[in-house]
């Protein structure tokens, strides 16, 4: 018994860090419990009913799976390009501001002005209600939405890659970082001028959208449920084509050893817009999904969100595309189940202090060394 | 390191078949005519490039017969490596040919040149460590639409390991292994010639030789090599032929137990 305790505290010696960060997490966990039993403990405990606890970790699992999603491209252009791309907020913009128009044009043709409707309610003054865009009435146009922000994004994606990228191929990431902050720029001020800058609610609120899950009181939003199930089948479908087909194993070798990848004959610029097509699409399609979550719309939501999307991509292992999910999941339940203790103004900080400590601690990330594979 | 230690290791016993050849070629010396009389399915000609605007190689002439087993070596630096990537195009070209069964492939890409039918085992990080082994060998017949079947099964019957860790990731196998993956993975698309640079670099000492008996066996069943090799006096031993470069020129040219045997060879080249 003497050596293993005398192992543990040399253990616990070496790394001071981790120590602190075990009896921290073990004293918000002791806090937890005493809160959901309702003990007051002077400085620990209080009151937080399983209701509260439930929805809290339902909500972040729905925004972690947003923004893994959403850093799936950013890991992919980072291990297979390799630079960070801070454009990749934008084009999650753009894949909200170009899907909610097509599924505008769905849901409120012939009752709405079609300028209103692709401009996101930029022009006119039709009211979300007066649209009626809701997955229970209207399912098909927030479908096709979806897939015209996949569409629409890609397509921006290889064009920026085109215009900017492809010219700066050999220069390192240094370089095509700041030129992707310029793409950003532009990108964000023309959303702006294009849709306006009004934050605006986009989907329609419609009787019994939400479902009661059984005993524990959870409440579950029928756009959430949309989100998990669309977020979902993305990834496996992401997961598939890179496990399963010629062109995803390509990546998996361009993302391992780029030189080897020229010398066995694989032909980069296909696996590069590939990789622009499949990252900016899912880009897209998150920021579909993250306006369908909230509710409202706002030109650089994208950007503010990027720093979250950033923080689960190196939380994860960047350049990882599973890092990126797990690292999503991750950022997501910190950033909702915070609030028990901290006042949510305070929430993104948690997120990014879990970041902070897994960079001290792990600093390759969850997944770090493993790769796209 | 380690390879540095095999030399070493084998050199007692090389000592000892050196002298031999050298009582029986008494009179040989090492020659210097680097192109050969016959067809050469590689014909490199007065060959000028490096990287950028340092120039490496000036003036190379080699040629390699179909079939033959070629061996280059010489002191660090000498551009022994640079010869084999201009070959495949990752360098800069400044002057000269390099003609493939008789056409001109100077400034091809690599795409290209797989086409052609040269395979290239690089060096170092010639595997891809997170990929199966099985796709380790399908990428390196990317360029063909459909994954040849028979020609994996062709591969796995020459190493068998393979075979049985085809589900495993290449990071995770044994220097060896690697090696076998990475030479799978050149010869997916059956190349007339195959470029090896330093295969027995970072082996263990014991699996040198196995690597070498490999080649030969590669070799022997129709694909000429190309080989760069640190571990000079086994590579010569083994080739048909062997250039010596030193400071990225000709110097010598000669059958493989010649250059072994030959005296000015022996001590500037092989340590004795």
């Amino acid at each position: 018994m003497g050596t293993t305790d005398s192992s543990i505290v040399d253990s616990a010696r070496a790394r001071p860090g981790l120590l602190f960060v075990v009896l921290l997490g073990g004293l918000l966990l002791i806090d937890l419990a005493a809160k959901l039993v309702g003990a007051d403990l002077g400085p620990i405990g209080g009151s937080l009913s399983v209701d509260r606890l439930g929805s809290n970790l339902w909500n972040g699992v729905v925004i972690g799976l947003v923004i893994g999603l959403a850093g799936i491209g950013l890991s992919m252009t980072y291990s297979i390009l390799s630079f960070a791309n801070f454009s990749h907020g934008d084009l999650v913009s753009v894949g909200a501001f170009s899907g909610w128009g097509v599924a505008f044009l769905l849901a409120g043709f012939g009752d709405v002005p079609v300028r209103a409707l692709l401009t996101v309610r930029d022009a006119g003054s039709a009211s979300p209600g007066d649209i009626g865009a809701h997955i229970l009435t209207t399912p098909g146009a927030i479908l096709v939405g979806l897939l015209a922000a996949f569409v629409v994004t890609a397509l921006l994606a290889v064009a920026l890659d085109r215009a900017f990228y492809k010219p700066m191929r050999d220069r390192d990431g240094i370089a095509l970082l700041i030129a992707s902050i310029g793409a950003a720029l532009i990108v964000r001020y023309l959303l702006q001028f294009g849709y306006g800058s009004d934050r605006r609610g986009v989907t329609a609120s419609v009787d019994a959208s939400n479902l009661a899950f059984g005993p524990l009181g959870l409440s579950v939003n029928a756009h959430e449920l949309t989100i998990l199930v669309a977020a979902i089948g993305l990834m496996l479908a992401m997961h598939a084509m890179l496990q399963h087909t010629k062109l995803g194993t390509a990546m998996r070798a361009m993302a391992d050893n780029k030189d080897l990848a020229l010398i066995t004959g694989i032909p980069a610029e296909r696996v590069v817009t590939a990789t622009w097509i499949i990252g900016g699409g899912l880009a897209g399609a998150s920021g579909y999904l993250y306006v369908l979550l909230r509710g409202t719309i706002q030109f650089d939501f994208g950007w503010l969100l990027l720093l979250l999307i950033f923080a689960a991509v190196i939380l994860g292992g960047i350049g990882s595309v599973y890092g990126a999910i797990a690292g999503g999941l991750v950022i997501g339940v910190v950033f909702t189940t915070s609030t028990i203790w901290i006042p949510s103004d305070f929430n993104q900080a948690a997120a990014f202090g879990v970041m902070i400590l897994m960079l001290l601690l792990r600093p390759e990330g969850l997944f770090g060394g493993v790769s796209t594979a | 390191m380690t390879a540095d230690a095999a030399d070493e290791e084998a050199a007692p016993a090389s000592t000892d078949e050196g002298s031999s050849g050298a009582t029986d070629e008494a009179a040989a010396h090492a020659g210097t005519d680097h192109a050969i009389d016959g067809d050469a399915i590689l014909r490199i000609r007065d060959l000028d490039a490096g990287y950028g605007d340092l120039q490496i190689l000036t003036d190379v002439v080699l040629d390699v017969a179909d079939e033959e087993y070629v061996t280059i070596v010489g002191p660090n630096g000498a551009g022994k490596s640079t010869v084999m990537k201009t070959v495949f195009g990752l360098t800069t070209h400044m002057g000269g040919t390099v003609e493939f069964e008789g056409e001109p492939i100077q400034g091809l890409a690599p795409e290209q040149i797989i086409r052609e039918g040269i395979g290239f085992v690089p060096q170092n990080d010639n595997v891809f460590p997170g990929l199966s082994v099985r796709e380790n060998l399908e990428m390196g017949a990317y360029i063909l639409d459909e994954v040849p079947e028979d020609q994996i099964e062709t591969i796995y019957d020459r190493f068998p390991i393979l075979r049985e860790r085809s589900e495993q990731k290449a990071g995770t196998l044994s220097g060896g292994q690697r090696q076998m993956v990475a030479m799978g993975r050149a010869l997916m698309l059956d190349p007339d010639l195959l470029l090896l640079d330093e295969p027995s670099a970072g082996l263990a000492p014991d699996l040198v030789s196995d690597m070498f008996d490999r080649i030969d066996r590669i070799n022997e069943s129709g694909t000429a090599i190309l080989m760069v090799e640190q571990n000079a006096k086994e590579a010569l031993r083994r080739c048909d032929r062997g250039y010596v470069l030193v400071n990225g020129e000709n110097r010598y040219t000669d059958r493989g137990d010649v250059l072994l045997a030959d005296e000015g060879v022996r001590r500037d080249f092989l340590g004795g």
